[in-house]
C-alpha cells in the first residue's frame, strides 16, 4: 500500500524525527549538565565538575521546605481528587442514573478549561466568599483540575469490570459497602494508582492555579520561579534536575501500573 | 412438607414488556429443578428475582416459607452461579469460596476446614491459591459452584452455567454437577434453554414459554406425554400430526392425517368427530419394515432421505404426497431397508393426543 508521504524519502522522515529529539533532550540535557558546572553563573564551557550545587541544594531550608509543602498539597489534591473521581465515575456507570453523559462532560470540563481562566475565576470565587488564599484555596484549585483525570481512569476500569461481579459479592452476602470496598475497588486497583499518580504530577507541577490562589508560603515551582527572576544559577539546575528524575521516574511507574491495569 | 421455594402470582414487567407472567410455581427441597424454554422466556428473570436482584412489579416469593419478596439479596439464603462465573479476579480460589463464609461471621478454623472440604469435593486441592485467571473453564466453573455451595444455601440458583463450556466438558460437568447435587442433598434450580440438558439432569423440569409455565413434571413424562404442542416440539424430536376426528370408539379414535387414516387413544379428552387434535409421535417410537405390519397404524411409504448419526440412522418416510415422517432406525435394522418402499408403523397408545389450542380461530 501507498502511504501518504511515500514519495518523501525515508531518510529524511528519520532526520525530522531525530532533530525532533534533539530539540526536546537538548535542553534537558544542557540543564542537566550546568547543574555539574563548579562556577557561580550558567555559561559554557563547563570547565571543572562539581556535585557542590547538589549539596548546597539539600542542605537549602527553604528548597526543603518548599518540597515538602508542595507534597502535602499533592497528597491532600490525591486523596480529595481520587475520593471525588471513583464517586463520581461509580454514578456515570451506576444503573438507572439518567444524564449520564451530562455528568461526564462536566465532570471532565476543567481538563479543558484553560489553567490561567480556571485560576482567575477561582480567585474571584474565594475572594468572593471571603476565603482566604492560601493552602486550602491551592488544594481547592488543584483537585478540581484533577478529577477529571481520575475520572476518566476509573470509569475505563469500571466498564471493563463485569456486572454480576458486584451482583456476585452482594449475593454472597456482602452489602453495597462491603461489595464496593472489597470487589470494585480492588478490581480497580492499578487504575487508581495510576490515577493517583498521575494527580500527584499534576499537582506538583501547577504554577498558574498555585499563583493566584497561593500564599506568601512558595510551593516548589513557585520558588524556583522566584530564583530564577533573581538570575539564572546552577543551583537552579540541580533543582530542576532533581525535579526532574523525581517526576519522570513516577510518571513512567504509573504509565507501567496503568498499562498493566489494560492488558489483564 | 413445606415446598422450599414458592412463586405466587409473580408477575415482572419491563415497560409494556411482560418478561414472567403470573408465573405459580413451587419447588420442593432437595430436588434437582431445571427451568427450561426458549432464549428470553423469562427463565433468568425468574431466577434474579429468587436471588433478590429484581422485584417482581406484582406477586409474592416464598422462600422455606417466608415472604422474601422484598429483601435485598444480601439477606436471602440463596447462592447463584453465574453464566459467566462471576468469580473475584483479584482473590485466589480459596479467598473466593470463603467470601460468603466470612461474611456468615464464622470464625478462621471453621472457613478454612469448609473451604478444604468443599475443594476436595471437586478435586481442586491443590489449586487453593491459584487465580481464577490461572484455571480452566471447567475448573472456574467448579469453584463457581463451591462459592455459592459454601454459605450452605437453601437454594443453589444455576443460570445457564454451562453453556460456555466445550460439547464434551458439558456432557462432563453435567454429570458431576447432579452428583454434587445428589451428595449434598440440596436443592438446586437451574437455568437452561437446552433440552437435553434438562433431560439429562432434572428431578423436575419446569418448561416455561412467553413469561408462562407451559408444562411441568418429571423428564419421562414430559418426554412422553408432553401437554402442548410447544413442548412436544421443545423437547426432542417429534412429529407433530395434525388430524380431524372421523370416530370414536371406547377410548380409541379414529383420525384422518393428511387423508391418511390413523387411530390413537386420546385419552381424557373425549373428542368429538370433525374436531382437530394432534397426534404427537417420537421418532423412535415409529418401527420401519420391509413387511407389512400386523398390528396398530401402518402406512406404505418411500424412504426420501437417509443421515447417518451414529448410533442410529435418521430416515425421512414420504408416507403421502409431501406428507413425511421422522423415523429413527437401530444400526441392526438399517441393512434391511435397502429398498426405497418400506413400510411404518407405531402402536396407537406409544402416540401422544394433544388438543389444538387454536381450533376455533
Ligand atoms: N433489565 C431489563 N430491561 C428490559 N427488558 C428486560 C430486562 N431483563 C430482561 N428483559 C426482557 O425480559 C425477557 C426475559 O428475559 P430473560 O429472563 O433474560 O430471558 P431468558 O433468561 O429466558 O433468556 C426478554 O424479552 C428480555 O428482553
Ligand atoms: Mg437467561
Amino acid at each position: 500500500m501507498r502511504t501518504l508521504f511515500s514519495d518523501v524519502p525515508r531518510a529524511s522522515l528519520t532526520a525530522f524525527y531525530w532533530a525532533f529529539i534533539l530539540y526536546l533532550l537538548l535542553p534537558l540535557t544542557l540543564m542537566m549538565a550546568m547543574s555539574f558546572k563548579d562556577a557561580n553563573f550558567v555559561a559554557f564551557p563547563i570547565g571543572e565538575w562539581t556535585f557542590d550545587w547538589y549539596v548546597k541544594v539539600m542542605q537549602d531550608k527553604q528548597f526543603l521546605e518548599a518540597c515538602l509543602y508542595s507534597i502535602m498539597i499533592a497528597a491532600a489534591t490525591t486523596f480529595a481528587a481520587t475520593t471525588l473521581g471513583v464517586w463520581i465515575a461509580m454514578l456515570i456507570v451506576a444503573e438507572g442514573i439518567r444524564g449520564q453523559v451530562i455528568i461526564f462532560a462536566l465532570a471532565c470540563l476543567p481538563a479543558v478549561v484553560p489553567g490561567m481562566i480556571s485560576a482567575i475565576s477561582l480567585r474571584i470565587f474565594i475572594s468572593t466568599i471571603d476565603m482566604p488564599t492560601g493552602t486550602a484555596a491551592i488544594i481547592l484549585g488543584h483537585t478540581v483540575h484533577a478529577v477529571p483525570f481520575v475520572v476518566v481512569m476509573a470509569l475505563t476500569r469500571l466498564r471493563s469490570m463485569p456486572g454480576n461481579l458486584v451482583d456476585a459479592a452482594r449475593d454472597l452476602g456482602a452489602d453495597s459497602v462491603v461489595a464496593f470496598f472489597r470487589v470494585t475497588l480492588p478490581y480497580l486497583g492499578p487504575a487508581l494508582v495510576g490515577g493517583m499518580i498521575f494527580c500527584v504530577l499534576l499537582s506538583i507541577d501547577d504554577f498558574v492555579r498555585t499563583f493566584f490562589l497561593g500564599g506568601y508560603r512558595p510551593t516548589l515551582p513557585m520558588l524556583i520561579f522566584a530564583k530564577v527572576q533573581g538570575g539564572m544559577s546552577p543551583e537552579i539546575n540541580a533543582m530542576a534536575t532533581l525535579v526532574l528524575v523525581v517526576t519522570a521516574a513516577v510518571g513512567l511507574y504509573a504509565e507501567f501500573l496503568t498499562r498493566r491495569a489494560r492488558t489483564r | 412438607m413445606e415446598p422450599v421455594v414458592q412463586f405466587e402470582n409473580v408477575t415482572k414487567s419491563y415497560g409494556k414488556h411482560v418478561a414472567v407472567d403470573n408465573l405459580n410455581l413451587s419447588i420442593e427441597g432437595g430436588k434437582f429443578v431445571t427451568l427450561l424454554g426458549p432464549s428470553g422466556c423469562g427463565k433468568s428473570t425468574s431466577l434474579r428475582m429468587l436471588g433478590g436482584f429484581e422485584t417482581p412489579t406484582s406477586g409474592r416469593i416464598l422462600l422455606s416459607g417466608k415472604d422474601v419478596t422484598k429483601v435485598p439479596p444480601n439477606k436471602r439464603n440463596v447462592n447463584i452461579v453465574f453464566q459467566d462465573y462471576a468469580l473475584f479476579p483479584h482473590m485466589s480460589v480459596a479467598k473466593n469460596i470463603a467470601f460468603g463464609l466470612e461474611l456468615k461471621g464464622l470464625d478462621n478454623a471453621s472457613i478454612h476446614r469448609r473451604v478444604s472440604e468443599l475443594l476436595e469435593l471437586v478435586q481442586l486441592q491443590d489449586y487453593a491459591s491459584r487465580l481464577p485467571a490461572e484455571l480452566s473453564g471447567g475448573q472456574r466453573q467448579r469453584v463457581a459452584l463451591m462459592r455459592a455451595l459454601a454459605p450452605d444455601p437453601d437454594v443453589l440458583l444455576l443460570d445457564e452455567p454451562l453453556s460456555a463450556l466445550d460439547a464434551k466438558l458439558r456432557q462432563q460437568m453435567q454429570i458431576e454437577l447432579k452428583a454434587i447435587q445428589e451428595k449434598t442433598r440440596k436443592t438446586f434450580m437451574f437455568v437452561t434453554h437446552d433440552q437435553e440438558e434438562a433431560l439429562t439432569m432434572s428431578d423436575t423440569i419446569v418448561v416455561m414459554n412467553k413469561g408462562r409455565i407451559e408444562q411441568m413434571g418429571d423428564p419421562h413424562s414430559l418426554y412422553g406425554r408432553p401437554g402442548s404442542v410447544f413442548v412436544a416440539n421443545f423437547i426432542g424430536e417429534t412429529n407433530l400430526l395434525r388430524s380431524t376426528v372421523v370416530g370414536t370408539e371406547g377410548d380409541v379414535a379414529a383420525l384422518s392425517w393428511n387423508g391418511i387414516t390413523i387411530t390413537a387413544n386420546p385419552g381424557g379428552l373425549s373428542p368429538k368427530v370433525g374436531e382437530h387434535l394432534y397426534v404427537v409421535l417420537r421418532p423412535e417410537a415409529i418401527h420401519c419394515s420391509a413387511a407389512e405390519p400386523t398390528s396398530g397404524n401402518r402406512i406404505k411409504g418411500k424412504i426420501r432421505q437417509r443421515v447417518f448419526k451414529g448410533n442410529h440412522t435418521s430416515l425421512m418416510v414420504e408416507v403421502g404426497a409431501g406428507t413425511l415422517l421422522n423415523t429413527l432406525v437401530h444400526p441392526s435394522d438399517v441393512a434391511q431397508l435397502n429398498g426405497e418402499d418400506i413400510w411404518v408403523g407405531w402402536k396407537p397408545e406409544t402416540a401422544t393426543v394433544i388438543p389444538d389450542r387454536h381450533a376455533h380461530n
